[in-house]
């Protein structure tokens, strides 16, 4: 605080971090997951261990603040605050009332969400594009917080679906923005090893997590997830595990060791091709080196 | 074989130490209850949630692994959670957690000493975060309020009724009769005291400290002044407690019931209305509002930055790094306090303008008010220009540090009490006697030529036992 | 492409502008929301420019010529020309190299009519910040050499490969050079070679520096102030167009993973790119990225092997270069007349205040002014059209 140093009579002051922790969890509740096909009750649970987490968030400090987003194949909402007015709950049983508005809340958008999905089987959610809502949501509380607060922010990924390619761009956009803004990443997979967000972890200095048993769901959330990050570090939590960060050739999408790399568009190939499929450019044949100086009357 | 004390010096005698006032938080509070109190009041749901979250970061987060945990946890374990870099403050926060009740030691079989939460606190943290259990005693249902107040409504309430209690402290002229059941408050507190002359109520220099203080800790020290009357009045400690926290987690510009409540806690939120914590049209009406003032109330430590409301209200002074100080405001209150450290310039109908100088701070630093807290309360009422751009410290670095100097120039000797030991036969004595002294923490000053020690006073007991043993070996 | 002169007029020839008519007062009195209104206007202007550009130089070799002679101690930029160079350098240089991942950069300074390499072209950041900061100590003396300093700079451009983007910027304070020959010679070989040559010139505009830039396709721009300074600075950041000369081709990379084998320990080795630096040596350690040609370790990417030249790069590295070639679409900017109530990406609720929402033209979603600018400024995808599948693959399509 201060440049000067005044003796201190207190006892040693552990309880630090007065910032405010916001938190946005965006919870995969596309019902054509694998995970859900196969059982659509665990959905209950996981939706039950996430508001037991949530509510445990804004429970830590009375200034904390959260955000809960559903993410699905054709779009993806927030369910907590909700775009409507707050629903007025009035207290039912001993539960803090501000909690049950929270489950109020997040129940009541879900069912609605969940009951204007179609029932087209589409596999796939798009949770880059949720973390790329969730993102600008907590660029929007920067902008308006007043000035002298301070705002430490973090992102919570839970979702059973596997991580497609096809996402790619996005997601690296979206975890370079995210570590630019110094907001963390954390992925907790129920289902699936999901390789790309946890490429995300690292780049942001997020927790991943794959649970391994779904029952204790609420357990894993609540040791690994809830420290907020200034606290990790007094913590013993799981030690980040080496990621890959082998590229996928763009024709075949494996993993590879040594690949071409077109320097118009940065595409990735496995294997010499004359053009470019991405972006249509005609390469030149490598021949030797004598093919350069040849080149280079050319552009004179 | 010669050696005892020879004298005490006492700084009793030589200066008066000035009482300060002294403000707990919530966990100070508890610390001094018993522990069957302690277990009565964890009870109550919202009387965990109000201690959860004012446990240290680290215990918030032992308490939450350990709550879903039937048996008793082995310590090791808890302490394997905390990074070993940190184990000072596993230290501290497992002595936290055993002062508060929350956890006790418990054997394990195996011979294993083990942690295990209270379970009349882990029952009611649980039914507070996950529901269950019967609800808070206001929370009856209600009519839609057809005169239902507004969230400026109320603030602009509390802040009237509690700024009336200001004024009636420094005697401004603006003042309304408070009742006399708040002046007796205030002078059970020791912010004001009987005139030896005429026996009407001035402020004290606690007092003056107390007006420094945030809105925030000023309500909560007096409150806990409040109810350590409370019993006297036939009112029931626990009950109040368990209101003011269920008030404390209300949503501001709800209404909430009044029925069902016991005449006891009608006559404490009768109290707490005339102070502003809560706001009711009229006395019978079976509703009422709980104010800005009600919220949060222990949550003092985080008072240091504001917090992400919309509403909140702002801070009306610039402190310049020319020690110019300018107040926009028109509260006569609020312009006799910034007159107690500054040199008042000039006055217009919203704006004082004032200098800091040393004579000014030296003024109030002998009416006893300290340098930080001085601080605390421009900190408190920074301009919001003055918070702009990220800056951890909202005051000029030099004022702060100027301030705090002319402070520590009034302290430059510091007192302790102490036992001299001296005479010693050998060198060999003294250093036996020095070393314990030393290791303990119980050393002040030593002079090895001289074979003198003084001992802190406390510890002579614990000192003389250790000399006799010693001697006895020898 | 830019490789047409244009001959734009002096300002004083332009026509006339009521540059203070632009501004206006809100109902209030207040100007304050005019000028954002402005400096919006002028990032959205600037936003629809960057789109259409299919072919960037995104391999990247950078010359940086830093004026380092007499003039530099001039103190119209505080505290000195020199420090205030240095110190916005500095940041360039990280914003550079967060951008540009693959891409590298050289430093050469100009003193005395002589130029001096302070940094080869590499691709570390690092190096060069602190080599950059070294400069505070020099001593500014005598008139910097224009043609000396372009020769040295195009005599390392020349060698690299074809596919290669070649630039040269130069920070120049003086308002003359010392020159051995005819620079205009220099100057046709920095333009039959593409090099692309931007000049910032600190004082006032110089003929020669014009002419320069426009030769080569560059930029030529005088400073205001140090605000403008930075601003010209960070435009250099963002990969220039393709210039006509340049080659396209497949480059050969590696993508170095650590050596893991399940269940053992990894060996203690040295690096490769510390084992003959003397300030910090090598040490033994296990971790790193080994070539997957030579098995050479280095701890840290991108970096060209030393063995074998490999260029070895992790995949985020050319991720982060993705979004210079795959922007997200430019929004239409529409009145609003209650189309929505609140913005789709931060859910801020509109208001009277907002005259102008702004329309992704694939996925239609409706966004405010703020994240208008976030997304197109920092995020670079739309989240409208990314959390929607159907949208989600036209935006694929379109800018593939």
């Amino acid at each position: 605080m201060n440049n000067l140093e005044i003796p201190a009579e207190t006892t040693p002051e552990f309880t630090s971090t007065s910032e405010t922790s916001l938190l946005v969890v965006i919870v995969d509740s596309n019902p054509s997951q694998k995970m859900l096909r196969d059982n659509p009750h665990v959905l209950t649970h996981c939706v039950d261990s996430v508001i037991a987490f949530a509510n445990s968030h804004l429970m830590q400090k009375a200034q904390n603040k959260l955000a809960v987003m559903a993410c699905h194949s054709k779009t993806s909402e927030f369910i907590y605050p909700g775009p409507n007015k707050p629903l007025d709950v009035r207290q039912i049983d001993g539960q803090y009332e501000v909690f049950t508005a929270v489950e109020k809340t997040i129940k009541h958008n879900l069912a609605k969400l969940l009951a204007n999905e179609k029932s087209t089987l589409v596999t796939e959610s798009l949770l880059a594009g949720a973390i790329a809502m969730a993102l600008c949501y907590i660029a929007r509380i920067q902008r308006t917080k007043p000035p002298g607060c301070r705002l430490n922010s973090r992102i919570l990924v839970v979702t059973g679906s596997g991580d497609s390619a096809s996402q790619y761009m996005n997601y690296m956009n979206v975890f370079f923005t995210a570590q630019k803004q110094g907001i963390v990443i954390d992925v907790c997979a129920l289902d699936q090893h999901l390789s790309l967000l946890q490429q995300g972890c690292d780049i942001t200095g997020g927790l991943y997590l794959k649970v391994p048993q779904l029952q204790g769901l609420l357990q894993y959330l609540l040791w690994v997830f809830l420290p907020e990050p200034p606290i990790r570090q007094k913590l013993v939590l799981p030690p980040p595990v080496k990621v890959d960060y082998r590229a996928a050739c763009f024709c075949h999408r494996e993993l590879i060791d040594i690949g071409y790399v077109c320097s118009v568009c940065l595409s990735i190939f496995c294997k010499f091709s004359p053009i470019c499929t991405t972006c249509h450019t005609v390469f030149k044949i490598p021949g030797p080196l004598a093919v350069k100086s040849k080149k280079k009357k050319i552009k004179l | 074989m010669a050696d005892s004390e020879n004298g005490s010096s006492s700084q009793n005698s030589l200066v008066v130490k000035p009482i300060n006032l002294e403000c707990k938080n919530l966990y100070d509070y508890l610390k001094t209850r018993s522990r069957s109190t302690l277990e009565k009041l964890y009870n109550h749901p919202t009387i965990c949630l109000a201690v959860y979250r004012e446990l240290p970061e680290l215990a918030r987060q032992y308490v939450i692994r350990i709550l879903f945990v039937e048996q008793p946890v082995p310590q090791a374990v808890v302490a394997s959670w905390g990074a070993q870099a940190f184990s000072k403050e596993h230290i501290y926060v497992s002595k936290v957690l055993s002062e508060l009740s929350v956890w006790q030691e418990a054997a394990i079989p195996g011979g294993l000493l083990g942690w295990i939460l209270s379970v009349t606190f882990k029952r009611n943290l649980k039914l507070a975060l996950l529901g269950g259990g019967k609800p808070w005693s206001m929370s009856s249902a209600l009519e839609v309020d057809s005169k239902a107040r507004d969230v400026s409504f109320l603030d602009a309430y509390s802040l009237e009724r509690w700024e009336c209690v200001l004024h009636y402290m420094v005697g401004s002229q603006q003042q309304e009769g408070i009742s006399a059941d708040a002046v007796r408050i205030l002078l059970h507190a020791g912010l004001m005291k009987r005139d030896e002359d005429d026996g009407s109520p001035v402020i004290t220099r606690q007092g003056f400290q107390f007006l420094l203080l945030d809105r925030q800790a000023q309500v909560w020290h007096f409150l806990l002044q409040y109810l350590d009357t409370v019993e006297q009045r036939g009112l029931n400690l626990v009950e109040c407690l368990t209101f003011l926290f269920q008030l404390s987690f209300s949503t501001l510009g709800k209404d909430y019931s009044t029925e069902g409540m016991s005449p006891g806690l009608l006559i404490f939120l009768q109290h707490l209305r005339e102070f502003g914590l809560v706001y009711q049209r009229k006395r019978k009406v079976g509703r009422f509002y709980p104010t800005r003032l009600a919220l949060n109330i222990t949550s003092m430590q985080n008072s240091e930055g504001p917090v992400l409301e919309e509403d909140t209200p702002k801070g009306n002074i610039v402190v310049e790094t020319n020690y110019r100080v300018y107040a926009y405001t028109d509260s006569n209150l609020q312009v006799a306090l910034i007159g107690l450290f500054t040199e008042l310039l000039y006055r217009f109908p919203n704006l004082v303008v004032g200098v800091i100088t040393r004579d000014s701070i030296r003024q109030a630093l002998k009416g006893g008010i300290t340098a930080d807290q001085i601080i605390g309360y421009l900190k408190q009422h920074a301009h919001t220009q003055m918070l702009q751009g990220e800056v951890k410290q909202p005051l000029p670095p030099t004022v702060v540090d100027q301030i705090k100097l002319w402070e520590i120039e009034r302290n430059r000797l510091a007192y302790s009490e102490g036992v001299l030991y001296s005479q010693f036969l050998s060198q060999a004595d003294f250093n036996i006697l020095k070393e314990y002294a030393e290791t303990n923490g119980y050393l002040i000053w030593c002079n090895k030529e001289k074979r003198t020690l003084i001992i802190n006073k406390s510890a002579h007991d614990d000192v003389k036992k250790f000399w006799k043993r010693y001697s006895k070996g020898s | 492409m830019v490789d047409e002169e244009e001959q734009k007029e002096y300002r004083w020839e332009t026509g006339y502008e009521k540059t203070w008519e632009a501004i206006k007062e809100d109902d209030d009195g207040f100007l304050e929301a005019s000028v954002a209104d402005i400096i919006q206007r002028a990032k959205r202007k600037r936003q629809a420019q960057k789109q259409g550009n299919s072919k960037l130089g995104m391999m990247r070799h950078l010359y940086v010529i830093l004026d380092c002679s007499d003039s530099m101690s001039s103190q119209d930029l505080k505290p000195t020309r020199l420090l205030c160079t240095v110190k916005i350098m500095e940041n360039f240089i990280e914003e550079f190299f967060d951008q540009n991942p693959i891409s590298q950069m050289g430093i050469i300074i100009m003193h005395n009519k002589r130029a001096e390499k302070i940094s080869d072209l590499a691709g570390n950041a690092r190096k060069h910040i602190k080599a950059i900061n070294n400069l505070k100590q020099t001593s500014l003396i005598g008139e910097p050499s224009l043609q000396n300093s372009l020769e040295m700079a195009l005599r390392a451009l020349k060698l690299l490969p074809s596919h290669a983007s070649r630039e040269i910027l130069v920070v120049m304070g003086s308002l003359t050079t010392c020159d051995p020959g005819d620079i205009n010679t220099t100057i046709l070989n920095l333009k039959s070679e593409g090099v692309r040559c931007s000049v910032i010139g600190l004082a006032a505009e110089v003929h020669v520096c014009r002419r320069l830039a426009n030769e080569t396709g560059g930029l030529y721009n005088v400073i205001l102030d140090d605000c403008h300074f930075k601003d010209l600075l960070y435009q250099q950041v963002d990969p220039p167009p393709a210039a006509l000369t340049l080659e396209s081709n497949l480059i050969k990379m590696g993508f170095p993973h650590q050596m893991s084998v399940e269940g053992t320990e990894e060996p203690l080795t040295m690096c490769m790119c510390h084992v003959d630096s003397t300030d910090e040596g090598s040490k033994l350690n296990t971790g790193g990225y080994y070539c997957p040609q030579c098995y050479s370790k280095y701890c840290e990417l991108p970096v060209e092997c030393r063995a074998c030249g490999l260029t070895l790069v992790s995949a985020p590295h050319l991720a982060r270069s993705y979004h210079h070639l795959f922007p997200a679409a430019n929004y239409d900017e529409i009145t609003y007349e209650n189309q929505t109530v609140i913005c789709f990406a931060c859910q801020k609720n509109f208001s009277e205040t907002d005259k102008q929402v702004y329309r992704c033209p694939n996925c239609t979603k409706i966004f405010c002014i703020n994240c208008d600018i976030f997304v197109h400024d920092i995020l670079h995808t739309c989240p409208g059209c990314a959390t929607n599948l159907s949208t989600f693959q036209i935006a694929h399509n379109t800018t593939q």
